[in-house]
């Protein structure tokens, strides 16, 4: 499915331009490099790469046809970027030349108005009949890491990573992967869904499904045309990998006059949430809680509810507890047993907290978090820890890392998250914790939410 | 375009739905009734959608000469909002905890259903909570447990709980309604009175699509 378009051999772009500062000049760029903007993480495009511009000879050393069909060899798909009106005639040589997958860039559609939507309906009255595939129009276009393709005009490539991202928002995707640089954060994909005359957001659940990179789905969603068929897919794919959804639009109810009470109450985005919650798809509240929640999903199992909070600060533990709390997260008792390891372990301070949260006190060297973490793995039902670090003189971010991913080798089905309170001084400690998928959280409140994702998760699958 | 009362009731029994014992007429003098006091007067136009807002809701009637005295205050107040087309209901009195249950065909999702505690603590707090039909009896317990008032409904201060049961088969009906009746667009029934023993529609505003 749609293996042309995540994973083509040829690749043309129909309106490159000459103009450095237009989609046409950026999108040829990117497959060319890898990106506009420079990034270690740029890879050029290893397939064959096709120029079509009647009025140039070279851009960026391609070579440039005057159409399609001057194109002898086979191409698997076709970027299209040239103005709206003439897309009717572009689409019915790409059926000439037997090209069955199409991204549009181009805006000028339905979000102009009903000329638009007479242009949006002839397109795909000549795709169908042609049984050409579109992706757009009016979209970004999109990315493959593991393929090598950017055939997009965003800023670079992102890391390779687990997380297939659709969005209704081009722009979002530009800063996105801006931000998942500075991040650690990686992609399976990235898709600008556009107006969605012809692929739609369901298709690309089922294909991320079925997609072995991708371990959980990020979606932003401005609307759903048809939310039943949303829902009966998502319900299905949820039961496979994670979905998470950021809803833009959450005002607008009023604008309709209201009739009843059950009309005036039940709004556009209460709707939205309940059908997001009753087919398994999580909510984020913002576009950093998206892919914070989906970095946690994607790498960490899912946690019955009962877990453990381990701190070198009392201050940061309370804190994470009364997020906790709030969130419906049970801090597990910890046991007589466990109790007695640790108080004979011989490495707890004389004055550590003997609770959850489990203080190791302020001097704790990555020797004591190593004991607790394993004691308290061992207790049954301590499902998940959150580890918290505070930074002190003794402290020590990179050995405590360690201990960290050893715990998470051993008890694969217990997840871990970590709070590692600080920036500069901790940095390595979360790369480090970061590239082996322990999901690091500057403060503890975006910890405790990225365990009550993995919690959620447990309940909707069992 | 909404439904009278006789319309509505007609729809309430089809789906053996229980609501209180009804009189409905339009004389603002009555000689006599056969329900039992004490009585509930309401007024059923279609031009009005805040009945208690507009004073036009009376309870605890205890003989003729309330139910007559309350007929003329209605007509007064009615022939002052210039609104004609009305009858006068009259209900026996239900007496427990007041809850909300509606139902919304939104045009992406299908209907919506709705689950609240009624009376002020929907129009100030909005304590509801929402599913997509169908719903199956454990998704109707669910929508029940998962108010915040919940509390109320489970006895506080040594009331009696209320009938879950009861609030279940009645949300499940609702569910039912809302996939057969697709002509219907907007439902509140509003107030559903519960108490330990049964759960009872006294009021029910439906809205159709016009034919």
């Amino acid at each position: 499915m749609f293996e042309k378009f995540f994973n083509p051999k040829s690749v043309a772009v129909i309106g490159a331009s000459r103009k450095k500062n237009s989609a046409g000049h950026g999108i040829l760029k990117s497959l060319l490099k890898g990106g506009v903007f420079k990034s270690n993480t740029n890879r050029a495009f290893k397939g064959k790469i096709y120029a079509v511009n009647p009025n140039a000879n070279k851009i960026l050393g391609v070579k440039c046809s005057a159409s399609i069909l001057e194109i002898k060899e086979k191409i698997d798909l076709a970027i299209i970027v040239v103005p709206s009106k003439i897309i009717p005639e572009i689409m019915k040589q790409c059926a000439e030349k037997k090209i069955d997958s199409a991204i549009i860039i181009s805006a000028g559609f339905s979000e102009i108005g009903k000329e638009g939507i007479e242009l949006e309906n002839e397109i795909l009255h000549i795709a169908k009949k042609n049984n050409i595939r579109i992706l757009g129009p009016n979209c970004l276009g999109l990315l493959r890491p593991s393929s090598n393709i950017n055939a997009s005009f965003g800023p670079c490539m992102p890391r390779h990573g687990n997380v297939a991202f659709f969005s209704q928002s081009g722009a979002l995707i530009d800063s996105v992967i801006d931000w998942s640089l500075e991040n650690n954060f990686g992609f399976s994909t990235i898709v600008s869904l556009g107006n969605k005359i012809d692929i739609t957001s369901e298709e690309l659940l089922l294909w991320a499904a079925a997609d072995k990179e991708t371990k959980a789905i990020a979606l932003y969603l401005e609307d759903i045309k048809d939310g039943k068929k949303f829902m009966e897919i998502a319900k299905k794919v949820s039961q496979l990998k994670p979905i998470i959804a950021l809803k833009a639009g959450r005002l607008g109810a009023g604008i309709k006059a209201v009739s009843s009470h059950t009309g005036g109450l039940a709004g556009s985005y209460e709707i939205y949430k309940t059908a997001f919650r009753q087919s398994g798809v999580q909510i984020a509240d913002s576009v950093d809680d998206l892919f914070e929640m989906s970095e946690a999903l994607a790498n960490q199992p899912p946690c019955e509810n009962g877990i453990a909070i381990i701190t070198n600060g009392g201050g940061a533990g309370v804190l994470c507890a009364d997020h906790c709390e709030e969130l419906g997260i049970k801090l597990a008792k910890l046991s007589r047993e466990t109790l007695y390891k640790l108080d004979t372990s011989g490495k707890m301070h004389p004055a550590y907290s003997r609770n959850n949260p489990l203080d190791l006190v302020g001097d704790a060297l990555s020797e004591r978090y190593d004991t607790a973490i394993e004691i308290l793995m061992q207790q049954k039902d301590i499902h998940g820890l959150i580890v918290i670090q505070t930074l002190q003189t003794m402290t020590q971010p990179l050995l405590d890392a360690k201990a960290v991913l050893k715990a998470r080798k051993k008890y694969p089905g217990k997840p871990i998250i970590t709070s590692y309170m600080g920036g500069k001084f901790s940095r390595k400690a979360v790369e480090l914790l970061e590239t082996n998928k322990v999901p690091d959280f500057n403060v503890p409140y975006k910890a405790a939410k990225a365990m009550k994702g993995l919690i959620d998760r447990y309940y909707w699958l069992n | 375009m909404q439904l009278s009362q006789k319309e509505a009731q007609t729809l309430l029994k089809k789906y053996k739905i229980d609501f209180p014992k009804t009189e409905i007429f339009k004389e603002n003098y009555i000689k006599r009734t056969d329900l039992k006091f004490p009585l509930v007067l309401k007024i059923d136009s279609p031009d009005i959608i805040h009945k208690s807002d507009m004073g036009l809701v009376f309870t605890g009637l205890k003989s003729l000469h309330d139910i007559n005295q309350n007929l003329r205050t209605s007509a007064t107040i009615l022939k002052m909002h210039k609104i004609e087309d009305y009858n006068f209901q009259l209900q026996e009195t239900i007496t427990g905890d007041e809850i909300i249950m509606g139902m919304k065909r939104d045009t992406s999702f299908g209907p919506v259903i709705l689950f609240g505690l009624g009376g002020i603590f929907v129009e100030v707090i909005k304590d509801v909570s929402m599913r997509i039909a169908p719903l199956t009896k454990t998704m109707c317990i669910e929508m029940i447990d998962s108010i915040k008032g919940i509390k109320i409904l489970e006895g506080y201060r040594n009331a009696k709980p209320a009938n879950k049961e009861k609030l279940a088969e009645l949300l499940m009906k609702l569910s039912d309604i809302s996939i057969k009746e697709k002509q219907i667009q907007e439902i509140d029934f509003n107030p559903v009175i519960v108490n330990d023993k049964k759960a009872v529609v006294v009021d029910a505003r439906i809205i159709a699509e016009n034919v």
